[in-house]
């Protein structure tokens, strides 16, 4: 015979209240498993996402001189325009962390006139170009081939050209593919050109102004693939745009705080179930706790007794928990979010929902456990 | 000297604001080997006074010695290690744990020893067998009659070897025939050297001890030796009780069962 015989003993007799407390606490671990699980995935999911949408790495010529603009008003015009090669955009893929590369859109700039009018015309690659801007929409198609444009909304107006409007650049035929909609920003005074027909029309073969590139951060810092892009390309600089990084830490962590308010609360509950079935047993053992100190159990005995059978049903709390929230999040995650990343077996996790579920036992009975040990044993022998 | 000693003993409870003395400056002295009947009418003290010697219940004001200890001069968690190995109990409607067998009921003082689970069971098989039980050891409280659960809460009480033994009722809840085969148990262990105190309403079972001490609003009313128990303290006889199936009963049973608990 052992304390923990007793407490065994009476778990198997008192089977509804122990299938109770298991089960109160189990739906609060597998409510905090599921959120962390899916706030987990949703946070890769996310990341995702807003890595792939726009750029968050500029490539750019090194300049001996600072810049000279601010808020997009250019003061004065650098000394020696320095330009990058294609070879560069090439040499970007060719990182150490190439994975995280999702998109790298070379563009070469140069100031045209078209139709008495001074415009900027922009050579990209059409395919990157449009995957980096998800965000455009347009009137009209994708361009098929070098001798088609993009304009944007604002240009259009102002040339009085619309999608299938023919228009002539530095003596060259172009066929306008599709007119943006209003953006609100520098791209509406655009024309985008194919790359290599741009270099023909500026007389510079395999040049590119800059290198817009979008990396997916989730599974290494923007700072590493902004330095592993510099040593590749000495000759330029290389920066993380902060706005988009802060945005996304933003929306993340707002992600991560709100599961965790909903884990916290959950996790309340679920020890207030433990604390009210633990006392309901405590009270319908008044006689049985006065036989224990009448035989000579000491108060800590007592405690022992009561916590033994407390962390026991919390540990198959846990088990059962986190099985569920798992099995569940999995679920919600793929046929419900739609989400891209998926939700695995974490034995971290389940060691954390264990450890979890213990503490909140612990918490839960430690004063039904002080409670027990406290009744007095001649008046708890003559309860009835 | 005396086993147990009350010394000028008082205990008042708080009744609903009013104060009720359950005993007024009781002095008894109880010597080794001896059984001990306490009697009186309800309200009389005596669950009082057997809390109080049980190391349960401490008085108002005096002093309970026990083998020369100051039981409640003891820290409240040494008193209860003076209780496992001082004193068994046999509570009024047996108190069996409902979940534990017969030999685990009787093995529950010892879930706190530092004795295997091995000697645990053979002590306790020993116990058993020496109430008559020996071939019940796996039967739950459930599955034993009245009798058959006052034996194993005996069996319970001697397990630890203690040398006093406090029994509140020990044949309330029983028949006649009953009832005399668990006081001639007791009177048995007695002889055996275990020092036994029974609270009893039942005026037939004070045929089994040598002295009977009789409680009335909370004072000492009477203090009767049984005359064979005098006679052996006078070198006369062993002091053996006639059986107690030979024993005419004058009085009836009173019954302290409360029903449907």
């Amino acid at each position: 015979m052992r304390l923990s015989t007793i407490a065994l003993n009476n778990l198997r007799r008192r089977r509804g209240k122990a299938v109770l407390l298991v089960l109160g606490l189990a739906v609060g671990v597998a409510t905090v498993v599921s959120m962390l699980a899916i706030t987990q995935a949703l946070k890769a999911d996310t990341e995702r996402k807003i890595d792939q949408f726009g750029a968050n790495i500029l490539v750019v010529p090194r300049s001996d001189d600072l810049a000279l603009s601010y808020g997009g008003v250019a003061v004065g015009v650098s000394s020696a325009v320095q330009e990058l090669s294609a070879d560069d955009a090439a040499a970007v893929r060719t990182i150490k962390n190439a994975e995280n590369v999702s998109t790298v859109a070379p563009k070469l700039l140069g100031a045209v006139e078209v139709e008495q009018t001074r415009v900027l015309l922009v050579g990209v690659d059409f395919e990157q170009e449009l995957r980096l801007k998800r965000w455009w929409s347009f009137e009209g198609k994708e361009p098929q081939g070098p001798d088609q444009l993009i304009v944007g909304q604002e240009a259009a107006h102002r040339l009085k050209v619309g999608p299938g409007s023919n228009l002539e650049i530095l003596g060259r035929q172009f066929t306008v593919a599709a007119v943006l909609n209003p953006l609100g920003s520098q791209e509406d005074g655009l024309i985008y050109a194919d790359l290599g027909a741009v270099q023909g029309l500026l007389g510079k073969p395999g040049r590119i102004s800059l290198i817009e590139v979008s990396a997916l951060c989730s599974t290494c810092p923007i700072d590493q693939i902004v330095e592993q892009i510099g040593e590749k390309l000495p000759g330029s600089k290389v920066t993380a745009l902060a706005q988009v990084m802060k945005s996304r830490e933003q929306t993340v962590d707002q992600l991560g705080n709100f599961s965790l308010a909903v884990s916290g609360l959950v996790l309340l509950v679920g020890g207030l179930v433990v604390l009210t079935t633990m006392m309901s047993s405590v009270n319908e053992r008044t006689r049985e706790i006065g036989i224990f100190r009448a035989v000579g159990f000491r108060k800590s005995h007592v405690v022992r007794i009561v916590l033994m059978e407390a962390l026991l049903l919390s540990l198959l709390s846990g088990l059962v928990g986190w099985a569920v929230g798992t099995a569940g999040s999995s679920l919600v995650a793929s046929q419900v979010a739609k989400l891209e990343v998926s939700v695995s077996w974490d034995p971290l996790l389940a060691a954390a929902a264990l450890g979890l579920a213990l503490l909140v036992g612990f918490a839960g009975s430690i004063y039904p456990a002080l409670r027990a040990s406290s009744l007095d044993p001649a008046e708890a022998l003559r309860s009835i | 000297m005396a086993l147990i000693e009350l010394r000028n003993v008082s205990k008042s409870y708080d009744s609903g604001g009013l104060p009720v003395e359950a005993l007024k400056t009781v002095d008894l002295l109880v010597e080794e080997g001896e059984m001990l009947a306490i009697m009186g009418p309800s309200g009389s003290g005596k669950s009082t006074m057997l809390t109080i010697l049980g190391a349960m219940n401490p008085p108002s004001s005096g002093a309970v010695l026990t083998d020369t200890i100051d039981v409640y001069a003891l820290s409240g968690e040494k008193r209860a290690d003076f209780r496992h190995e001082y004193l068994g109990f046999i509570f009024q409607q047996q108190h069996l744990v409902p979940y534990l067998t017969a030999l685990e009921n009787v093995m529950l003082p010892m879930a706190i020893s530092r004795r295997s689970q091995h000697e645990q069971a053979a002590m306790a098989q020993a116990a058993l067998e020496r109430v008559g039980l020996g071939n019940k050891v796996d039967r739950l409280p459930s599955q034993l009659s009245g009798g058959e659960q006052e034996r194993v809460a005996i069996a319970r009480a001697i397990i630890n070897e203690p040398p006093i033994i406090l029994a509140d009722e020990p044949t309330g809840c029983l028949d006649t025939e009953t009832g005399i085969e668990v006081m001639g148990l007791l009177r048995t262990l007695n002889r055996e050297g275990l020092t036994i105190l029974v609270v009893t309403h039942n005026p037939d079972n004070t045929r089994f001890v040598d002295r009977t001490v009789s409680l009335r609003d909370g004072h000492i009313d009477a203090d009767r030796r049984h005359p064979i128990a005098l006679a052996a303290m006078a070198g006369i006889g062993d002091g053996s009780l006639p059986s107690p199936r030979s024993l005419a009963l004058t009085a009836p049973s009173v019954s302290v069962c409360a029903t449907g608990i």
